[in-house]
């Protein structure tokens, strides 16, 4: 870490603790002040290998050799495009091969071997498999998401676990609060030897602190309400229920006419019945009102029962 | 389909039948007497109670009043509301007697129900505004009445009027008759229908018969001929053998209608009226001292419910929070 210096300013670790190296996708780092100093509009070249870059895709560096920076930043870059995912794939080996294949991409380009063709390459990668792309992109993969929720469990572990250290504290500094009053109480009140007591006292807190032993806390996998939260192993269907029985079968309608059969639907439209109702408004005809339907029903209506008489239903 | 309906089915009656009509009128209104006229001796029970036809000429001048009432309602009214009201207010006397229920009533909420069962949309409100004097007891009557009606039509509140037959008929006669502009007829057969409603004929005829009627009866007032278009084109082949049936039927109809006389006897009304107010039952007469007593002690039972039941509820609310609230 000492010999982390600035390349530009020459300041180091050891004069500036507060010293923050920068870096780029080139790769060279720059401290935090000569940034600020040479991206003052925003956009500049870098003063190492003169490639123009932009200020913000200037980050905070994280590991001490730079070229891992680069490394990390052109993964990135790659694998936002390289994203199928291990479902995505027939086999294993295929899934494989196309990993071989994206790693020796990031390798050649973070080691700038071959960088023109390897550019090529992800271009045509990207034409290829846009849709697949912009598919995979909104999806997280099964290993992400199980490492996202590892980590949910740690952290609540880690909360858990940080929650019961603190209350053993307390719980440990009020005993002893306890144990001394008892033992200034004894040493008040009782007529025995005040050196006894004092053994004795010795001894009980020797034996307390050894009974303490560490219980894990348990493993939560569920809210205080009992929604479980989490992954569950199978996601379970409710069967959809299904009739028993026979099938329905439809049979028509049988309305006796009591009267000269009425002309049809199709009768209305082809002998001239049509012409002599009110055609339908659009709204009409939006609900399923046709104008036939309604000059069907008056004319079922003025035949039907025209026959009637009290006798023959009797 | 009037042929699968309930009023084919229970509610049209037979003229032949030595006149089922009036035995089921004379029944309901010596039920009436036999229920309320113990007291009363057999020879002097018509001093007191109404005959059945004195109920039958109350029912009539009622109709014209129903009639009267519904063309001057506000916001006008459609005429199968008016025709559906007269169906409702027919049925409901054919068995039961006028002095049990008061007709001034029940054809107000005949017509309040009409209303709602043929979509004809307006609020209490508004129907009360159309009735002079006591609003708020007019809404009273009619909503303690009406699921009475109901019951009494047993449910069955779906009414065919005859006026679609006619759109029917005319279509047909544009399209398959001869006659010169049918359009000229719609004045003669809407007179017709209206009259028709104040007869028995609804009660008789399928309302299509009444349609075909109606057209007819307006045809021949402007001396026109339509007996070619119902003998060979309504009916044709198939229906040559119920020919005769029918035309028996448009002729009683025709005959039925035209003997309406729309103006009523004063002076017997004046009796009647007064004959009749002696005569209610006390128990179905909003006036009356036993009425009023027994709706008010119905509402003393539901307060007396709601109060048990609202102190219950608090009784619990305050057990269930486990603290009782000091009344201030």
């Amino acid at each position: 870490m000492d010999d982390f210096t600035c390349p530009r300013c020459r300041t180091s670790k050891f004069q500036n603790p507060s010293l923050k190296m920068m870096v780029n996708v080139c790769g060279h780092g720059l401290c935090e002040s000569c940034v600020d100093l040479l991206f003052l509009k925003g956009s500049g070249s870098c003063p190492e290998c003169k490639i123009p870059l932009r200020r913000n895709n200037f980050r905070v560096q994280l590991f001490e050799d730079a070229t891992v920076e680069k490394e990390v930043d052109i993964r990135k870059r790659v694998l936002r495009d390289f994203n199928k995912k291990y479902e995505d794939f027939n086999s294993l080996r295929e899934y494989n091969d196309y990993l071989e294949e994206v790693e020796s991409i990031i390798y050649n380009l973070s080691n700038d071997i071959d960088v023109v063709n390897t550019n090529k390459k992800i271009e045509q990668y990207k034409k290829d498999n846009r849709e697949q792309i912009l598919k995979s992109k909104g999806k997280i993969g099964r290993d992400e998401y199980e490492l996202e929720e590892v980590l949910e469990l740690e952290k609540q572990m880690e909360e858990a676990r940080k929650k019961e250290i603190h209350l053993e504290v307390l719980e440990a500094k009020k005993k002893k609060i306890r144990e001394k009053e008892a033992l200034i109480d004894e040493l008040m009140f009782s007529n025995a030897d005040a050196k006894n007591i004092l053994d004795t006292f010795t001894q009980l807190a020797q034996q307390a602190k050894e009974e303490e032993v560490k219980k894990p806390p348990p493993k939560v996998t569920q809210f205080s309400t009992g929604i479980q939260f989490g992954r569950q192993p199978q996601s379970t269907f409710i069967p959809v229920p299904t009739d028993e029985g026979p099938l329905y079968s439809y049979k028509a309608l049988d309305f006796p006419p009591d009267g000269p059969k009425p002309p049809t639907l199709r009768d209305i439209l082809e002998k001239g019945f049509i012409s002599h109702v009110r055609s339908e408004t659009e709204q009409e005809r939006a609900g399923g009102f046709k104008s036939n339907i309604a000059c069907s029903r008056a004319l079922q209506d003025a035949m039907m029962g025209l026959f009637y008489s009290k006798k023959s239903v009797v | 389909m009037f042929s699968t309906s309930t009023q084919c089915k229970y509610w049209m009656f037979s003229i032949s039948n030595e006149d089922e009509l009036s035995k089921l009128r004379d029944r309901a209104n010596q039920k009436h007497i036999k229920n309320y006229g113990r007291q009363v001796n057999d020879a002097a029970k018509y001093e007191v109670f109404l005959t059945s036809e004195e109920e039958k000429i109350m029912v009539k001048r009622y109709e014209l009043h129903l009639r009267d009432f519904c063309k001057r309602f506000q916001p006008p009214m459609p005429r199968y509301v008016i025709g559906t009201s007269f169906h409702y207010f027919k049925r409901f006397y054919i068995n039961n007697s006028v002095m049990n229920y008061h007709p001034k009533e029940i054809m107000v909420t005949c017509i309040y129900l009409a209303c709602k069962v043929e979509e004809f949309n307006v609020s209490i409100q508004q129907f009360v505004a159309n009735i002079k004097g006591d609003r708020e007891k007019a809404t009273d009557i009619i909503l303690n009445n009406e699921l009475l009606l109901m019951e009494q039509l047993s449910f069955h509140l779906s009414i065919h009027n005859p006026f679609r037959p006619v759109e029917g008929l005319l279509i047909d006669i544009k399209t398959r008759g001869s006659l010169q502009d049918p359009e000229r007829l719609r004045s003669g057969i809407e007179h017709f229908l209206e009259r028709s409603l104040l007869t028995d004929v609804i009660l008789l005829y399928s309302p299509s018969q009444v349609a075909l009627a109606a057209v007819l009866h307006a045809a021949s007032k402007l001396q026109e001929n339509l007996d070619s278009y119902v003998t060979d084109i309504l009916f044709g082949e198939d229906g040559r053998g119920k020919l005769e049936e029918l035309i028996e039927a448009v002729r009683a109809i025709r005959s039925m209608v035209k003997m309406v006389d729309s103006v009523p006897d004063r002076n017997q009304q004046k009796i009647l009226d007064k004959k009749l107010e002696k005569c209610r039952n006390p128990d179905n007469n909003p006036d009356s001292e036993i009425y009023k007593k027994r709706m008010q002690a119905m509402l003393d039972e539901d307060d007396d419910l709601f109060h048990a039941i609202s102190a219950q509820n608090s009784s619990m609310d305050n057990s269930a929070l486990n603290m009782s609230i000091a009344s201030p």
